[in-house]
């Protein structure tokens, strides 16, 4: 009910505002906003920074989003850069670029393409994730994963100045999780039910209670089935 | 209670859930951030808990997840222990063994057997039922101890309180502070038991709903 009371902030070209609660927010172009934002919906095309915490059930993001706080959503659809300071929580998140976070992320599902970068804590139900650079994130625990190297030379090129030209690949401290499905990843330790090490990948340990199959072209240090 | 901790995967061994759900009750909230402590061993690094606490949160999640949506749940559990609105009389108390009997007797006058009592009124019920079980206190002891409680623990409030138990030379006596409080001894005393009243709010929390 109240939703529809809340005004809607369009704006196209250079703009700066305040930030607040909207219904709808559909910037086009490169703006920045002083303020916490909360929307319905926010669309996103070009280029958004934020000094605050962006809240919204629906964000639809085409360019380049820079966040000073924390980002809170139902559903995000991001095509391109987000960068944050603070942390992540939502329910599903569709992506094809690069997620940089400098706190913690947890969604429900995190489905998609590109590069991330995690700070502290990556928790999910599900994460299907392409790899097309180096990721990292401190600490990954989730229900099921599936990490898959898919880098072409179409993307190196669309992304070649911001995707450091370092070998594809995963980089965490720990992985935790019930079905885990890793390929060319690094990590210290990996504690998981169903584990499948794919090629590529360098395990400092394995953890396992279920099954674990390693790929002749990795390296596991310790296998351990509890 | 800071030095009795459960480490992830004897959390996960004794209470038989998997990695995927305990994530996913962090992220649902309903395990607070601050329970997990992260330290590093000679594995690497290691995630430890509050023992008490979380078994008490594992097991009265297990019990209401069939009932409630994880939601629900977390909306539950983060009202605070004072909020906590249940009322159980004595007898209730007696029939669904949150109280051991003999401790009922001791304590419960028997003319408010029908009364309902509030979460406070159990909690300190159930804090004196828990060391005289453990073989910490004797009669008298415990005596003390609910006294205590019972004219103490309200002036602390939401913060909540934590209670030493300690022996000097056959002496024994109760101190109680504000949680986290760091006190220290001479040599001659030995702290016989430490109870929070968060750590027994979620172990009676579990047990009453």
């Amino acid at each position: 009910m109240e939703k529809h009371k809340l005004p809607d902030l369009l704006m196209d070209g250079v703009n700066t505002a305040a930030g607040g609660r909207y219904n709808q927010v559909n910037i086009n172009g490169v703006s920045r906003i002083n303020g916490a934002l909360s929307a319905h919906t926010c669309k996103c095309d070009g280029v958004m920074k934020l000094n605050g915490d962006l809240a919204a059930e629906e964000i639809e993001m085409n360019g380049n989003l820079n966040l000073k706080g924390n980002l809170k959503v139902g559903v995000m659809k991001l095509n391109g850069v987000l960068s944050g300071e603070g942390g992540l929580r939502g329910e599903r998140c569709e992506m094809d670029g690069m997620l940089k976070l400098k706190g913690n992320c947890e969604v429900e599902e995190l489905i998609g393409e590109g590069v991330f970068h995690v700070g502290g804590l990556l928790s999910a139900g599900v994460i299907e994730f392409g790899l097309h650079g180096l990721s990292e994130a401190g600490e990954i625990g989730v229900e099921s994963l599936v990490i898959r190297k898919k880098g072409n030379a179409a993307w190196g090129r669309l992304l070649g100045g911001m995707v450091p030209k370092f070998k594809i690949g995963l980089q965490a401290k720990v992985i935790e999780g019930d079905t885990l499905d890793l390929e060319y990843t690094n990590a210290e330790v990996v504690r998981g039910g169903t584990v499948i090490i794919g090629e590529g990948c360098t395990i400092g340990r394995v953890e396992y209670t279920g099954e674990l199959t390693v790929h002749p072209g990795a390296h596991v240090g310790k296998e351990e089935k509890r | 209670m800071e030095d009795d901790l459960i480490s992830k995967k004897e959390l996960l061994d004794e209470t038989g859930i998997s990695y995927g759900q305990l994530y996913r009750w962090k992220r649902k909230q309903l395990i607070p951030e601050e329970w997990f402590i992260r330290k590093s061993t000679f594995t690497g690094q290691e995630t430890f808990f509050p023992r008490a606490r979380i078994l008490g949160r594992v097991q009265h999640i297990l019990q209401k997840k069939d009932d409630l949506s994880l939601d629900e749940l977390a909306g539950k559990l983060s009202e605070p222990a004072s909020l906590y609105r249940v009322g159980l009389t004595l007898s209730q108390l007696r029939e669904r063994n949150i109280v051991s009997s003999i401790s009922l007797e001791r304590f419960g006058r028997p003319e408010i057997a029908e009364i309902q009592l509030t979460f406070e009124q159990i909690l300190n019920l159930f804090a004196a039922d828990w060391l005289l079980s453990k073989g910490e206190l004797n009669w008298e002891e415990a005596d003390r101890l609910y006294q205590t409680l019972e004219a103490h623990a309200p002036g602390y409030g939401e913060k909540g309180w934590e209670l030493f138990f300690v022996r000097k030379m056959g002496v024994s006596f109760f101190m109680m502070a504000l949680p986290g409080a760091g006190l220290a001894f001479d040599e001659g005393v030995r702290l016989v038991s430490r109870l929070s009243s968060a750590d027994l709010a979620e172990q009676l929390k579990g047990r009453l709903s």
